[in-house]
């Protein structure tokens, strides 16, 4: 017959006794403290109920195929960075060489740099100084931007990318700048031609539209009254 | 693993099994390691099903799971060349798994137990209708556990890890995972005390004949 465990060492091993997982020698000993020790043997009922409870199958499962895909798009763009990040030896050895060309040593780079700074910051407000304050006859109310700015998934072709901005009803007006991100507004609205009430709400309105769609990995949050609004999380780099 | 006695079988099958699924994800990382995509994608789906069904009942939000499974495996695709094989590939993956979901718990943890606390049934002296509704009831509770003991439970009873494996994962000694699992029964059973209801409860390892698995006969209690 197996020694016996102690009590304390045996209502600790009792989880593993419930999920198989004790090696021969330790389940021997242990079904032996079992036998005769009532409060472990009630505490083992209960660390089968719970192993049975956690896993029974479930009526819901989440199928991966949707999160596969997300996260090869992340090592894909994170792929594109890098190579698009690797310039040719030559072109990185000769823009090296120029920048070295430029730069004069330490402090006295430092130096020439305040003082360039310096008198240009004095330039442009003696110049403001001596300019007439002019104000307008019409104030201009708050509103929201006038572009919103959006980037697409690396995959997807400037064919497609048009097509889904007008499906959206967006038109580019900026970019794509070295990120890959657009500067969009609605077609229907030109600038100043709507209220600024109304284009808001335009405004809205198509980034609701482009966050739904999955193609657009990411959307800026618009500013409101009340905050921001809800959005993805920026393009991963 | 070779064949344990005959008193054994649970374990010897569940061996076996662990055995053979063991040596194939070390042959799918061996793949992955050289950008073998498909492979990477077996092994994915191997684990999204159970991680996701665990990460998933104590965040509660699908989402949060998600993003730990994918930082997981975006490591696992990155990181597949130093597998060693020294450890197995389940405590190896779920090892990182860990880290990112002790993280990700930390900061939606804060939220989750201010609405959790309200959402618990009220306790009766009644059990659990049925095992899908003691599991519900045991999500909850379990959420109100702190990061490391809710982990330890779910990794012990719901992934069948033993404590050895457990410690690899969580990157902490044997005795400190018997601790956690210690204190987390004990709060588990505050929260539903209907688990120590012995009604509720039915010894698997008896059989109806009284005899234990080892085919000797028990004391009658």
């Amino acid at each position: 017959m197996a020694d016996v465990l102690p009590h304390e060492e045996s209502w600790q091993l009792l989880p593993w006794l419930a999920n198989g997982r004790l090696s021969p020698s330790e389940r021997a000993r242990l079904e032996e403290h079992v036998r005769g020790c009532a409060l472990c043997a009630r505490e083992l009922a209960q660390q089968q109920l719970m192993c049975r409870a956690l896993t029974e199958p479930e009526r819901v499962t989440y199928a991966p195929g949707p999160s596969f895909r997300k996260l090869m798009e992340r090592i894909d763009g994170h792929r594109a960075a890098r190579v698009s990040a690797a310039r040719p030896a030559t072109a990185r050895a000769a823009a090296v060489r120029m920048a070295a060309a430029w730069r004069p040593p330490g402090l006295a780079w430092a130096a020439s740099f305040l003082l360039v700074f310096a008198c240009g910051a004095f330039a442009v407000t003696a110049y403001r100084w001596t300019q007439p304050l002019y104000a307008t006859h019409t104030t201009v109310s708050a509103s929201a931007a006038d572009v919103l700015h959006i980037a697409f998934v690396p995959s997807l072709s400037i064919g497609d990318a048009g097509k889904l901005l007008r499906e959206a009803g967006a038109r580019v007006v900026e970019g794509p700048d070295a990120t890959g991100i657009f500067g969009v507004t609605p077609v229907a609205s030109a600038p100043g031609a709507a209220p600024a009430q109304q284009a808001s709400r335009e405004m809205r309105a198509l980034a609701a539209r482009l966050r739904a769609d999955a193609r657009v990995r990411w959307v800026e949050p618009l500013a409101t009254a009340a905050g921001t609004d809800a959005q993805r999380q920026p393009p991963h780099r | 693993m070779k064949a344990d006695s005959n008193s054994d079988h649970g374990v010897t099958e569940l061996g076996v099994r662990v055995a053979s699924g063991t040596a194939h994800e070390v042959e799918l990382i061996a793949r992955i390691a050289v950008g073998d995509r498909k492979a990477f994608e077996e092994l994915y789906n191997l684990y999204h099903r159970r991680m996701a069904r665990f990460l998933t009942r104590l965040t509660r939000r699908y989402d949060v799971a998600e993003e730990v499974i994918n930082d997981t495996f975006w490591v696992v695709w990155r990181k597949a060349r130093s597998f060693r094989g020294d450890s197995q590939p389940s405590t190896w993956i779920l090892g990182i798994a860990y880290r990112k979901a002790r993280n990700a718990f930390r900061a939606s943890a804060r939220l989750a137990e201010k609405n959790l606390e309200a959402e618990l049934p009220p306790l009766t002296s009644e059990g659990p209708a049925s095992t899908e509704e003691l599991r519900d009831w045991l999500g909850q509770a379990l959420a109100q556990l702190p990061v490391e003991q809710r982990l330890a439970v779910e990794l012990c009873y719901e992934l069948g890890h033993s404590c050895e494996e457990i410690a690899a994962i969580m990157g902490c000694p044997v005795n400190t995972v018997k601790t956690r699992l210690f204190h987390a029964r004990a709060k588990l059973q505050k929260l539903l005390p209907q688990l120590a209801t012995p009604a509720a409860a039915v010894p698997a390892t008896v059989a109806p004949s009284g005899t234990a698995v080892g085919g000797e006969a028990l004391p009658e209690r």
